[in-house]
């Protein structure tokens, strides 16, 4: 029991500190990247290969998040100038090719085999794995958290709302609006690339089907859940997320009798209807601000 | 800075400071075409400095899709000027806005302001060199408070850089605090100050419009280009806005109007240009514009 906690909170934290990089994407530039998934990719692979080689740990997971970065200024640099709806569709596209990139590229990713075996951090420390690994996740998560609350209530942070609103009045007011989507656009990607380095550590093997669309699925669904443009709504998103999945695990197959596959539809099912009431009842999300949606335009 | 003396409406000597404001008094409780405004003004009026304009714009085209909105026109704006724009709905104003701000690039003309070319930078970059637009639909940023918009649109904040953000901490608590100060008495002098915390979204559409007037006040810049800065706005509300476009105007910030309102254009501007289907259809004084036929013409008999 306790280790299943233990496993359920890295994950929690793992997706938490993924949707932040959304969040700070979506929720506070309003930025659509329905691709969050391939700086996850990113990160996760880059990790595990260069601390397979011998790169220690920490700088393996920087440069994972390095290169998470340089995808969304490849992204960006040909989108971000262009309608925002065209970001959406590069990013749903970016992220299959990913995906397909890791699947094929066996002689660097292993395809379909996946990569297990590569070095875990505090491995040889104390204790056991997963507790370490837990508690290095959430502080991870809380510097990560800390950080941005401390951007976006600075200046910086007031630029991204003022884009997310009317990008046409920042400029109007000589902010350099593309730049100041670029940045935003990176610093999500390299938090989704950090998040990737822990879902790998969590999992010791990671395999190209690991990272499917459905994870930048849920992932929106934890920032609509909980709030999208607050930091703590996102988390709280991310811990019921997975406190309804790992309830529906154990409580759904005993009241319903079915096997695996429909289950698992069915907890889809589910969470989908959950999104659609809490559209309705309480449409800023939990954490939103109410008041913000009768704004008048 | 420019100074007063460029400004036929402020550099009469004679006046009383409030003469402006008792000016604007008379002629709302006039018609447009009152006479003994006209005298008034001439009265006032000195010979004009031969200074470089501080916007000129040449040749300037636009069409869409075939159509010419605006087509081959030309403006200038005198530094320390309040100068007016004006002519029939559909005129090719506000896009002759857009021009002068790239918001959409010309296909054709030149545009100098504050003697450098600028017609091809990017609309922010204008900004920043101190030429800063108004809509005529006021955009707000509503789901900033009136505050934050306000403090949005200081330029060269330290705080607005990634990496200062982390290591300049006190230096930003400290512009923070000035540009709030600042923000704070602009707000008061357009009567928002109460608003100050609210949802810049929960304005009224005047308030909205003081509150882009202000926020465009807020990037201390040399010239303002208002788009109907009255429309919308309530008769005493808009004396006061009058009346805080010619204080600021004192202060060396110059402006270019657009307005339909012929009361404001008259008691606010040292030069009136008018537009009419692209075209420049004639410039000049308020009281040379309004008994200009062509212009009366261009109004009735669109
Ligand atoms: N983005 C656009 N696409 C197509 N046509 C446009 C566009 N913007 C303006 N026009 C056209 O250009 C002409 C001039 O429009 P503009 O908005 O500049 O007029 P205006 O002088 O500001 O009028 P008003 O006093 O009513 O505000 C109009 O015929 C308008 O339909
Ligand atoms: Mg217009």
């Amino acid at each position: 029991m306790f280790g299943y906690l233990v496993v359920l909170v890295i994950s929690a934290a793992t997706y938490a500190l993924f949707g932040l990089g959304l969040n700070l994407q979506w929720g506070f530039t309003g930025l659509i990247n329905f691709g969050h998934v391939a700086f996850m990719t990113v990160g996760a692979y880059t990790t595990v290969l260069l601390s397979a080689q011998g790169v220690p740990m920490a700088i393996a997971v920087l440069i994972g998040a390095a290169l998470a970065a340089i995808l969304g200024l490849l992204i960006g640099l040909s989108t971000l100038r262009l309608r925002e709806d065209y970001l959406a569709i590069v990013t749903i596209g970016v992220s299959e090719l990913i995906r397909l990139v890791v699947l094929n590229e066996e002689w660097l990713t292993r395809g379909t085999f996946g990569v297990q075996g590569f070095p875990l951090p505090l491995a040889n420390l104390n204790g056991d794995y997963k507790t370490n690994l837990m508690i290095l996740s959430l502080l991870v998560l809380g510097l990560v958290f800390w950080g941005l609350e401390w951007l976006v209530k600075s200046p910086w942070g007031r630029v991204l709302k003022a884009i997310r609103e009317d990008e046409q009045v920042a400029k109007a007011l000589g902010k350099n609006v593309f730049w100041y989507k670029l940045q935003s656009f990176m610093l999500g990607g390299a938090i989704a690339g950090v998040a990737g380095a822990f879902y790998a550590w969590q999992s010791t093997t990671i395999y190209p089907s690991s990272f499917e669309p459905l994870i930048t699925f849920n992932v929106w669904t934890m920032v609509v859940l909980g709030g999208a443009g607050s930091n703590l709504g996102t988390i709280l998103g991310a811990v019921i997320f997975w406190g309804y999945d790992s309830l529906t695990r154990f409580v759904l197959p005993q009241i319903i009798q079915l096997d695996d596959a429909r289950l698992g539809a069915l907890r889809i099912m589910i969470i989908g209807l959950i999104l659609m009431v809490l559209m309705v009842w309480r449409p800023q999300g939990i954490l939103g601000k109410k008041e913000e949606l009768t704004l008048g335009k | 800075m420019a100074n007063n003396s460029h400004n036929p409406l402020n550099s009469a000597s004679d006046e009383s400071p409030n003469g402006n404001r008792q000016r604007l008094l008379e002629i709302q409780a006039q018609t447009a075409n009152g006479s003994a405004n006209t005298k008034a003004r001439a009265e006032t009026e000195p010979p004009r400095p031969a200074l470089p304009p501080l916007l000129a714009a040449s040749g300037l085209c636009k069409s869409f899709g075939g159509i010419a909105a605006v087509d081959n026109a030309e403006i200038q704006v005198a530094q320390g000027s309040i100068t007016g724009l004006i002519g029939p709905n559909g005129a090719g104003k506000t896009t002759l806005f857009n021009l002068l701000s790239n918001f959409i690039s010309p296909d054709r003309g030149r545009i100098i302001f504050d003697g450098e070319p600028i017609q091809s930078l990017p609309p922010h970059q204008i900004a920043q060199r101190g030429m800063v637009r108004t809509f005529q639909v006021a955009r707000v940023l509503s789901r900033l408070s009136v505050m934050e918009n306000m403090l949005l649109a200081a330029q060269k904040q330290t705080g607005e850089n990634f990496w200062s953000v982390w290591w300049q901490a006190q230096q930003i608590q400290r512009e923070e605090r000035q540009l709030r100060e600042q923000a704070t008495a602009i707000l008061e002098s357009i009567g928002l100050a109460h608003m100050a915390s609210a949802y810049a979204g929960a304005l009224s559409g005047g308030q909205r419009k003081l509150l882009e007037m202000g926020r465009a006040l807020m990037a201390q810049p040399k010239l303002i280009l208002l788009d109907e800065p009255a429309a919308g706005v309530n008769p005493t509300l808009i004396k006061e806005i009058c009346d805080r476009i010619i204080t600021w105007n004192r202060e060396g910030l110059s402006f270019l109007i657009i307005e339909h309102n012929m009361d404001v254009i008259m008691s606010l501007c040292d030069r009136v240009w008018v537009l009419a289907e692209g075209r420049n259809l004639a410039v000049g004084t308020p009281e040379e514009i309004q008994n200009n036929p062509q212009v009366l013409e261009a109004y009735l008999g669109q």
